[in-house]
């Protein structure tokens, strides 16, 4: 095994890690608290702050999950990098309008500063955008190079 | 089968994938990319599914008499979890006035303390503050002052003397009060309202319950009202 292997294989753990636990801290609890959160942002359609409070979740917990499995390494990496750079553009144009974000609503019932999480998604997104460039090509430590169609 | 998949000896991941698939290699099942898929899109279901299920929100605990307001016999309780720092709570103080006016009679609402301390440092010492006006008495003015002056308290290093002020303009005993300021019990009431929130899945001020039905943020400006009237229906 390469060490690209491993490094890309820590790199799908971390990111789809990340994915896996906000997701689920989010779907566990009520979808109107994650609701009140994308509220917030003044970026949504009222029509379409209940459905992306449930979707949401699921996509983050899909993603991650086989991201982590190296499962459709393809369609989960790529995912995994929309996902960062949706969340990054819509803390920034958030922050260009004046909105004051108390609680960017990304792990639950946690609080934590958008400053603070603004400067983690940048860190996990340039991670996903590594992970998603290493596995244009079935590596070792996934699923992909090992299972059968 | 090793050569049909591919894999090598010895790697601890790949012995794993052969251990999977001498499991599933039968004539029916053959361990293939779409059946892990499915089971990492269902299994996360039914997980959340079961836990949601299993997990009950945590009970509403009496609120001191000081901090409810309304009719005694009222049909519809509207719980409301709030942070005096918070600009949404401020900003949702008229509409819930204007709900609590309409619907006179009909309507009791409880107070509960729900301070961000992590996003707003004055959160908790406010919230302690109204706590030692509400034993006096004197929490409703002596908080929607604080609502009102937000903006003058909220950016300080140190709120105490708009506390003060506040105190004073509500004709609060003020040697009361500042020993009520330097009493730990102020802030362990205001943490047993906090402990409760959390307990009830709150994670975003204002969060209100018209009865049981929970509205988080704006969505009370919204559908605050609507949500009273069909209590009143039932």
């Amino acid at each position: 095994m390469k060490p690209a292997d491993l490094l890309s294989f820590l790199g799908r753990l971390l990111v789809g890690g990340v994915l896996v636990y906000a997701g689920f801290s989010k779907a566990l609890a009520p979808a109107a608290e994650f609701a009140a959160a994308l509220t917030n942002y003044q970026l949504f359609p009222a029509a379409l702050i209940m459905p992306l409070a449930i979707a949401l979740p699921w996509l983050e917990i899909w993603t991650g999950l086989f991201l982590i499995a190296g499962l459709y390494m393809p369609l989960a990496s790529a995912l995994s990098t929309l996902l960062f750079a949706g969340f990054l553009s819509t803390m920034g144009v958030a922050k260009l309008h004046h909105v004051d974000l108390t609680n960017c609503g990304c792990f639950g019932g946690e609080t934590m500063s958008p400053k603070t999480t603004f400067k983690m998604d940048v860190v996990l997104l340039v991670v996903a955008l590594a992970v998603w460039f290493a596995n244009r090509q079935p590596r070792e430590l996934t699923l992909d190079r090992h299972l059968p169609q | 089968m090793a050569a049909k998949i591919g894999a090598r000896k010895g790697e601890p991941f790949i012995e794993l994938v052969r251990l999977y698939q001498i499991w599933f290699d039968t004539d029916v099942m053959v361990l293939k990319r779409p059946y892990v898929a499915v089971l990492l899109l269902g299994v996360p279901l039914l997980v959340v599914l079961i836990l949601k299920n299993a997990t009950a929100y945590g009970p509403l605990l009496a609120t001191p008499a000081a901090r409810q307001k309304g009719a005694s016999n009222a049909k519809v309780t509207i719980v409301e979890y709030s942070d005096f720092q918070c600009p949404s709570c401020a900003h949702i103080q008229p509409y819930l006035q204007s709900i609590m006016d309409t619907y006179k009679g009909n309507v009791r609402l409880y107070f509960k303390y729900f301070p961000l301390s992590m996003i707003h440092k004055n959160a908790l010492a406010a919230a302690h503050a109204a706590e030692c006006a509400a034993r006096q008495d004197k929490f409703w003015p002596y908080g929607d002052l604080l609502f009102q002056r937000q903006a003058q308290w909220a950016p300080l290093a140190d709120g105490t003397t708009h506390y003060m002020a506040i105190a004073e303009e509500t004709h609060l005993d003020m040697t009361r009060f500042q020993a009520c300021m330097a009493d730990p019990s102020a802030d362990a009431t205001v943490q047993q309202d906090v402990k409760e929130g959390q307990n009830r899945e709150i994670s975003a001020t204002p969060t209100f319950f018209v009865d049981g039905e929970r509205l988080v943020g704006g969505t009370f400006a919204e559908g605050g009202a609507r949500a009273v009237e069909r209590e009143l229906r039932r």
